[in-house]
């Protein structure tokens, strides 16, 4: 078993609590943190061997979803890992979208045309729509393979022309990571933008996430927040207020800290998560300072 | 002074002015000739549009019986921006241009109307009990929008809100779900612009107890060109004038779901 880096954490005892309003989004980590590629930024440190969270059977999913749907759930999405090495991804994200829009959050990497055809035929059907979250980290290939592997930057970039022309419209999706790597003043909207427009795409659409001090990418030196940082802060805006994953091992706040203890609010239900969070981690100060939410919008 | 329960057979609702005072004159004559009995306005009075202050006195001429928006909100209290919560700086940038134009154009008087205007109102049409929001019964700038809008979120909504009827405007967007329960869900559309579909007109609704809840979505033409002429007499961005000329959305598409995104141009 991978172990985590672990930052510097207060006990869940002494954390701030971030209320439960109501479940709007589900996360299902389907793949658990299996994956086909070794990002060196990877939040839950996934990878293709030995994965420290396991992949979700498909009974343990069905059961999360009903149970979303019965709570008014919003959206679901389906993270990892690599969701699109599941067995069942496609007959479990038609469960998904018969109940709510769903998201794949992918390395895009295992698209082809055969799973980009099925993946078109479902958005057509499908009473909600279909979103697909394509991971790029840099507009560049050598910046971006660096961080990702070799190989990732021209199978993702394939994985959405595949979805482009068949209508879907995939959400590439960055994180900060090579930020500094560009010259002050270039905005990443704006260099995702014009490279997505220059690969034929009519209607980019481009999501930035900050980088987040665990899994395979060192701690910072932010200690957890105090109840002093939260004073005056609407904490029902935390994804944790509304937001539960369903992974192997039980029901987490978070789709940052699924799989860790401090975050684990049930090893059953999901509607016995529902319930305070504790805000233990440094990655907590994250969402607070950046408002940041794993969400499309 | 509490909120007056309402009993209605036949009403007019719209949302979304966004300073069109063209598009409301256009409405407010049309909705005379379709037999209703009252108009409603969800919010979102101001934004994207010329001379804001145009826009008051045709709502208070006309007894048009308005609730509060995220826009009127943030106008009223004197916020920095529309309380759209974007990300993507291209669109915080031409949402930055539109609330500080409004900002600027509307009123003392006006911003205080719009801070007492209620948030929710509550009526009766035929046997349906009505909600009128402006994104949700839960959260003012909530975007409902078709394809992301589940059957079980809405059954959720409207129990603990104990409707049978819930309207919503905020974005942009019209449709109707009838639930299997005899539950209806509409988001009536807007009328400051046209909906993404290549098309200059814009849509307000008509619903009417007969006594089963009828739902009918109303285009509505008006002098669009005169819109964007004055649009660009004030200054405000080409890209604005463009969406009213084509019927095509250029700013402020990141929270659009895959599926209303794909019927776009951009």
């Amino acid at each position: 078993m991978t172990r985590l880096p672990v930052a510097t954490i207060t006990s869940a005892g002494q954390a701030p609590i971030a209320p439960f309003v109501g479940l709007a989004t589900l996360w299902v980590q389907i793949t658990g943190t299996w994956c086909n590629l070794e990002c060196r930024h990877c939040i839950n440190a996934s990878g293709p061997k030995s994965p420290w969270i396991k992949p979700l059977d498909a009974a343990t999913i069905a059961r999360a979803i009903r149970e979303a749907e019965g709570a008014g759930v919003k959206e679901i999405y389906f993270t990892g890992g690599e969701p699109f090495l599941h067995g069942e991804i496609l007959p479990l994200l038609e469960l998904a979208l018969a109940a709510a829009p769903t998201t794949v959050l992918t390395n895009g990497t295992l698209i082809g045309p055969e799973m980009a055809d099925a993946l078109a035929a479902l958005a057509g059907r499908a009473a909600y729509s279909l979103e697909l979250r394509v991971s790029l980290d840099d507009t560049d290939q050598e910046k971006n393979d660096r961080i990702r592997g070799a190989g990732a930057w021209g199978k993702a970039v394939e994985a959405v022309r595949l979805l482009r022309e068949r209508g879907l419209l995939p959400i590439v999706t960055a994180t900060e990571i090579t930020r500094d790597e560009h010259p002050a003043g270039a905005g990443m909207y704006e260099r995702f933008r014009d490279f997505l427009h220059a690969q034929g795409v009519e209607r980019p659409r481009v999501k930035i996430m900050p980088v987040f001090g665990l899994g395979r990418q060192p701690a910072g030196a932010a200690p957890p927040l105090t109840e002093e940082d939260l004073e005056g802060f609407d904490r029902s805006v935390l994804q944790c207020a509304d937001a539960r994953v369903v992974a192997a091992g039980g029901v987490y706040a978070c789709p940052i800290l699924a799989g860790l203890e401090g975050a684990r609010l049930s090893t059953g239900s999901l509607e016995a998560s529902f319930q305070p969070t504790p805000l233990y981690h440094p990655a907590c100060v994250t969402c607070r300072q950046t408002g940041m939410t794993c969400r499309n919008s | 002074m509490p909120e007056q329960l309402g009993e209605y057979r036949r009403i007019a609702v719209f949302g979304g002015v966004y300073s069109n005072a063209f598009a409301l004159e256009a409405l407010l004559a049309d909705a005379r000739t379709r037999d209703v009995e009252a108009v409603f306005c969800l919010g979102d009075m101001g934004g994207f549009g010329p001379h804001p202050d145009r826009v008051f006195p045709l709502l208070r001429e006309h007894g048009v019986l308005a609730i509060q928006g995220n826009y009127d909100e943030s106008l009223a209290s004197g916020r920095t921006d529309c309380g759209c919560g974007y990300t993507d700086p291209r669109d915080n940038h031409y949402a930055a241009i539109s609330y500080r134009y409004t900002f600027e154009h509307t009123s003392a008087e006006h911003k205080t109307w719009l801070g007492a205007l209620p948030r929710h109102r509550r009526l009766k049409l035929g046997p349906h009990r009505v909600l009128m929001c402006h994104g949700s019964p839960r959260v003012v700038n909530e975007f409902l929008w078709e394809s992301a809008t589940p059957n079980g979120l809405l059954r959720h909504l409207m129990a603990r809100a104990e409707t049978d009827v819930m309207l919503c405007t905020h974005t942009g967007m019209k449709w109707h779900r009838a639930l299997p329960d005899a539950r209806h869900a509409v988001n009536v559309g807007v009328i400051g612009r046209p909906e993404n579909d290549g098309r200059t007109n814009v849509w307000y609704t008509v619903l009417t107890a007969a006594p089963d809840l009828q739902v009918e979505f109303v285009p509505l033409a008006y002098d669009h060109e005169a819109l964007a002429r004055e649009m660009d007499r004030e200054g405000l961005p080409s890209e604005f004038a463009e969406t009213i000329r084509t019927g095509w959305w250029t700013t402020c598409l990141e929270n659009l779901p895959a599926r209303e995104r794909a019927r776009g141009k951009y």
